[in-house]
């Protein structure tokens, strides 16, 4: 990054007026040594944040990469495996039913998590005595610890005594899901649950993106004559865009790297019925120590996360043109 | 050039502390044979909550004074990867201990553990039958201490209250006929005539220890008796269904101190927990054990069961103290510590069965006598590198089965197509 200052350094003593390739010399070194002090000073405040970075998710990915194409067991030497790992891949049945269980929830998550945190944020967003209080209430789901959200849901979801079942009896559904034991009903399940957890946090953020949209806007529209869906069409969803766009790239990011609440709730079952590729990487890889076939199935996890990210991030440039 | 150079120094001050901090090696009991005394270290789980280590370490250095034991405590839960990290890192604490057999699998495959073959051989193998448990193609990587097999867990009082007989030696048929007679009341008051937990152990496991079945045989044909009796259990209500017991997580422990269930079929580590409880009031019930329920009707107590023991790391820097203990925790010593707090020792003789039942609050009957000493304890999976991912496949099968969201034929079919097709049986 070249400074306003040092530009203009450069353009003092390097103009083409001056005489002499002599005095030329000395202004030049000088630049270079501004130049250099600056980045060194620039490094010396990414370096602590960066050491810390490379030293604990750099370097681990970059073993992962490598390891993919080896065959490991954590302690004796690896041995080189070739395309050997994504072959078996191919033909993992365990590996196809976890890709199509972790897109069925982000299909699941993103959208629904997406449409109820700007519904929540839309109504929060509003001058009312004791507002503070209701978004504090549904910020809550999230600062709770996971284990204990992920056992209270399943106490809720018990299929023969659980109050979400008693309560679908009480209104007339005889023939309530089982939930959590069901094999067509626990990824429903889990992704009621993750949506409840992770509401709060996109809703503060819908928040933030609410309040920077200037009144004017507002005062124009209504001077237009638009009314509430009109002003919420036409104003409010353009002016949040940019929100819009980090909560989804979040969210579908989170959506498909998500495993703990799995882990806890289901791990995975009943049989494979919600088994996610986070979980069959830790299956593979920890439980049953085969830390290259593991680290292949991160790689294409990692492909489909960077496919989806730069895919949105294309659709957010062309629309912003 | 003043501030480059303070740059330059903090640069390598960061640097250093980070090295420093990374090459950090436990440098205090590193060795640990200072002053003649040898400091042994041995990874355990849940120190505080399984007594069984302490007592079997303070008589270890009661007789051996010039070693000091250090123990290396572990959540339980997190043992097995934990352990996996630690010799993965190049861990130098001297003694694993081994969890299960499908971890020594793992272990033994990987050649993480030291060949004591040596100890084994000075040992009576007669015995200390589950020696031979440990054999891995002709290597003993690890020495048991502990024994523990399956046993039917009942309540006396419930059985007399039902005119019931108690279960002396009952087949998988007549224990369902009699949980049946046991269930009593209904919705929250509802008594169960038997828990059966959600291990898949406890059919597979059964069914492998009694008719000769082997995870490892890709064929398993032989579940198919075993799963039809308990979903005819769960769906005559005799035992609470698995879907319920799975979401509620629920303990069988609980299940049986409570009186919520008449019989509870289940290892032998649960009895030092009940006379624990006893002692503190929190279990109140009249129990007792008897014979596992067989499928073959032939007078013989067969049932599953597996080690506990240990194994030297690989990279141990005590190793001649840690063969020593391993020596004293399989014999007799070490089964009298272990028999002292209700643990099942591997080793086997009839002063430590009286001592053993000289325990306080342990029943005395005959039944409960007989039901200790089976005729016959099979493993539930034969050591195999390849156990743990059969048992990953044989698991979730056991979950849609049991859930009702497939067949018992279909399920089978499809544990044998996926061992099949993963390339875990040939």
């Amino acid at each position: 990054m070249t400074t306003i200052a040092e530009r203009r350094n450069a353009a003092q003593h390097d103009s083409p007026g001056q005489p002499g390739a002599a005095s030329n010399r000395p202004g030049r070194s000088k630049a270079r040594a501004l130049r250099r002090r600056r980045i060194l000073v620039g490094w010396s405040f990414i370096l602590p944040n960066f050491l810390g970075f490379a030293l604990f998710t750099l370097v681990p990915v970059i073993a992962a990469f490598v390891l993919a194409f080896m065959h490991w067991d954590a302690y004796n030497a690896p041995t080189w495996a070739g395309i050997d790992n994504f072959t078996r891949l191919i033909g993992d049945d365990s590996f196809h039913v976890a890709l199509a269980n972790t897109c069925l929830y982000a299909l699941g998550h993103v959208p629904l998590t997406l449409a109820i945190a700007l519904g929540l944020a839309l109504l929060l967003n509003q001058k009312l005595r004791g507002i503070a209080f209701f978004r504090v209430a549904i910020f809550f789901p999230y600062i709770t610890s996971l284990v204990a959200v992920a056992i209270v849901w399943n106490m809720l979801f018990n299929p023969t005594t659980g109050p979400v079942n008693q309560f679908l009896h009480l209104i007339g559904i005889a023939d309530a899901p089982g939930w959590t034991a069901s094999t067509t009903w626990a990824l429903p399940a889990v992704i009621i649950t993750s949506v409840w957890r992770d509401m709060g946090y996109y809703m503060v953020l819908f928040l933030a993106g609410l309040q920077a949209i200037p009144h004017e806007y507002y005062e124009a529209a209504e001077v237009d004559g638009a009314g509430r869906w009109q002003k919420f069409w036409n104003v409010t969803l353009p002016s949040l865009r940019p929100t819009t766009f980090l909560v989804l790239v979040l969210l579908s990011v989170s959506s498909f790297k998500v495993f703990d609440l799995i882990f806890v709730m289901t791990q995975g079952g009943p049989g494979r019925a919600t088994l996610v590729l986070s979980q069959l990487i830790y299956q593979d890889g920890i439980i049953n120590g085969q830390f290259g076939y593991s680290s292949a199935i991160s790689l294409v996890l990692f492909v489909i996360v960077l496919i989806v990210t730069v895919f949105q991030f294309k659709l957010q440039q062309r629309r912003e043109r | 050039m003043r501030m480059k150079r303070t740059l330059i120094a903090a640069g390598t001050v960061t640097a250093a502390l980070i090295l420093a901090g990374c090459a950090g090696t436990p440098s205090s009991n590193a060795g640990g044979s200072s002053s003649g005394k040898t400091t042994l270290s041995i990874s355990v789980w849940n120190y505080d909550k399984t007594p069984e280590f302490k007592a079997l370490f303070d008589a270890f250095e009661k007789a051996n004074p010039s070693i000091t034991i250090q123990p290396v405590d572990i959540l339980a839960a997190n043992y097995e990867d934990k352990v996996t990290t630690m010799l993965a890192g190049g861990d130098t604490t001297d003694i694993i201990t081994v969890k299960n057999l499908t971890d020594y699998a793992g272990y033994a495959s990987k050649k993480q553990f030291l060949n004591v073959n040596d100890i084994a051989k000075d040992l009576p193998a007669d015995k200390i039958p589950a020696l031979k448990d440990y054999d891995f193609k002709g290597v003993h990587y690890a020495i048991p201490y502990r024994q523990d097999f399956s046993v039917l867990f009942y309540n006396k009082d419930m059985f007399t209250t039902a005119g019931v007989a108690d279960p002396a030696n009952l087949t998988w048929k007549e224990f369902a006929a009699d949980a049946q007679k046991l269930t009593t009341g209904s919705g929250a008051d509802k008594v169960y005539g038997a828990y059966l937990h959600t291990w898949n152990s406890i059919v597979q496991g059964y069914a492998a220890a009694q008719t000769g079945g082997s995870p490892l045989s890709g064929k398993y044909d032989w579940m198919k008796d075993q799963y039809d009796l308990t979903l005819g259990m769960q769906k005559a209500g005799t035992t609470l269904d698995w879907a319920t017991a799975n979401s509620q997580q629920t303990s069988y422990q609980t299940m049986f101190e409570t009186g919520k269930a008449a019989m509870v079929p289940m290892g032998t580590w649960l009895i030092a927990p009940l006379l624990a409880d006893a002692k503190t009031g929190t279990n109140k019930i009249n129990w007792g054990i008897a014979p596992l329920p067989q499928i073959k009707a032939n007078g013989k107590i067969v049932t599953d069961g597996g080690p506990t023991g240990f194994g030297i790391n690989k990279t141990a820097k005590n190793v001649a103290a840690a063969k020593k203990f391993l020596a004293f925790a399989a014999g007799q010593e070490g089964a009298k510590a272990v028999a002292s707090i209700g643990i099942v020792p591997a080793y086997h003789s009839d002063a430590i069965t009286k001592q053993y039942f000289g325990l306080e609050g342990m029943p005395q009957d005959a039944i409960s006598k007989t039901a200790y000493n089976p005729d016959e304890v099979n493993l539930d999976s034969p050591v195999s590198s390849t156990a743990a991912q059969i048992g990953t496949i044989l698991n979730e099968e056991h979950q849609l089965i049991m859930t009702g969201s497939k067949s018992v034929d279909d399920g089978i079919a499809e544990m044998e197509s996926r061992v099949k097709s993963e390339g875990l049986v040939k």
